[in-house]
């Protein structure tokens, strides 16, 4: 029914381990949500909302 | 075709109220790179002062509300100068965020300065290696590269922060390891990796071969893996899908509408969805513009948008790529201007963008994480 997410979840032993190190470095970055209007990098949740070409869905480039 | 991606709500119509807007100070580039979309790049048609106080009247009070950024697109922006760029920013509040994305080949300490003083975000194209940028040349046909550099040499002498957009025209085995550890060098703090696109004046097809560019993005995670200190647009796009999955969670990944994202070109015009629209004209369709600022409110334009024809169309091809591809739930559906260009259509669903930008990608993040189910040696 849902092949991809089916694929996905075959691949979770991998993707978990990935998971954690993705969380460990972004804790390293040290992302907040731009408090000190310096930084050019955006937390994860963010992501999506940061312009120029952060925006997947149908973003400038 | 039965659903393939069951439960999957995000994404049904537009949203009236943009996060940003993208804004075209100039039509000019400096550059001629051989894979620009840009149909007036070589003509400087500036943003008149008025356009500008036009957003900026729609803009103001949406800052005041939530997180909201004006980009500064091109052409390339920073050809408008920093006088006129500067009379263009100043009808905006204190609360909207600025973003450049620049070909970098203008900064110096001036430009820094304005950065600073103005507090623009600043992205910079730029493809690699010097070898791999053999595409960004200047109008007289010379390498652009030792420009690009001086750029970005002056960014991190000020100190400033920056982000950068490569396209890949070729992907290759190898390829993926050079640029991200390029990257790493270059000292930016966000990435984007773009596969070459099919769109406007840029009529060079974009077909690869599946297994290789599978393997170039199963080959950039792994890369990226080894030392994460760079925020990776694909990648960590792909693990949010992927956390997304495993946590049960899908559906709270796409937004609930979409980005209507307008596009204010020069003379005020404005195109939503795809920047890549904007200048061009089809007989079916005109001029893919939904009005004009200088005329109506852009929140007016915005409400009618959906009534602009093409954007009718694109919004039935949103909903076809909904019911006919299992990678919706990971994509939120094809992009307008890679419909067009590539289909003739905004109502067909897959073209070699989502291949190779969408499938491809999830599917070599996928292809890692089954070769690799230990932490990175």
């Amino acid at each position: 029914m849902e092949p991809v997410a089916d694929r996905v979840r075959d691949a979770a032993a991998g993707l978990t381990a990935l998971l954690h190190e993705a969380e460990a470095a972004r804790r390293s970055r040290a992302e907040v949500s731009g408090s000190d209007g310096a930084s050019a990098v955006c937390a994860w949740n963010h992501f999506e909302n940061i312009p120029t070409f952060y925006n997947w869905n149908n973003r400038p480039r | 075709m039965a659903a393939r991606a069951p439960g999957v709500t995000g994404m049904r119509g537009i949203g009236t109220l943009p996060s940003y807007v993208v804004m075209q100070p100039t039509t000019l580039c400096n550059l001629d790179c051989a894979y620009c979309y840009l149909p007036h790049r070589a003509l400087d048609r500036r943003m008149p002062v008025a356009v500008a106080e036009a957003v900026a009247a729609a803009v103001n009070p949406w800052a005041d509300r939530s997180r909201f950024s004006v980009v500064w697109h091109g052409g390339e922006p920073l050809a408008a100068g920093r006088e006129h760029l500067a009379a263009l920013i100043a009808p905006f509040g204190p609360a909207v965020e600025h973003h450049v994305q620049t070909n970098a080949t203008l900064i110096d300490d001036a430009w820094c300065a304005f950065f600073t003083e103005h507090q623009v975000r600043v992205s910079v194209s730029v493809d690699g290696p010097r070898e791999r940028n053999g595409e960004r040349v200047t109008r007289a046909g010379r390498p652009a590269y030792d420009r690009i550099l001086r750029g970005v040499a002056a960014l991190r002498r000020h100190g400033l922060p920056f982000s950068a957009l490569a396209v890949v025209s070729r992907p290759g085995p190898g390829l993926a390891t050079e640029l991200y550890d390029y990257f790493l060098d270059l000292g930016c703090d966000v990435l984007g990796v773009n596969v070459e696109e099919t769109e406007g004046v840029n009529t060079r097809g974009n077909a690869h071969d599946a297994a290789v560019v599978t393997a170039f993005w199963a080959e950039l995670v792994g890369a990226w893996r080894k030392a994460p200190r760079i925020h990776l647009r694909e990648v960590e796009w792909s693990l949010r899908y992927a956390a997304a999955v495993l946590d049960g969670t899908t559906d709270d990944l796409l937004p609930r509408r979409l980005d209507p994202i307008p596009t204010v070109a020069q003379d005020g015009s404005v195109v939503v969805l795809s920047p890549e629209l904007a200048g061009f004209t089809d007989p079916r369709y005109g001029d893919f513009s939904s009005g004009n600022v200088l005329s109506t409110p852009l929140g007016e334009i915005l409400a009618g948008a959906p009534d602009t024809p093409w954007v009718a169309e694109f919004l039935t091809g949103v909903e076809a790529c909904r019911s006919s591809c299992p990678y919706f739930g990971f994509c939120g559906g094809g992009h307008a201007a890679n419909r067009y260009f590539e289909l003739g259509r905004f109502d067909g669903t897959e073209t070699d963008h989502c291949r190779n930008s969408k499938i491809r990608l999830l599917e070599g993040v996928l292809e890692h994480a089954r070769d690799h189910q230990s932490p990175a040696a």
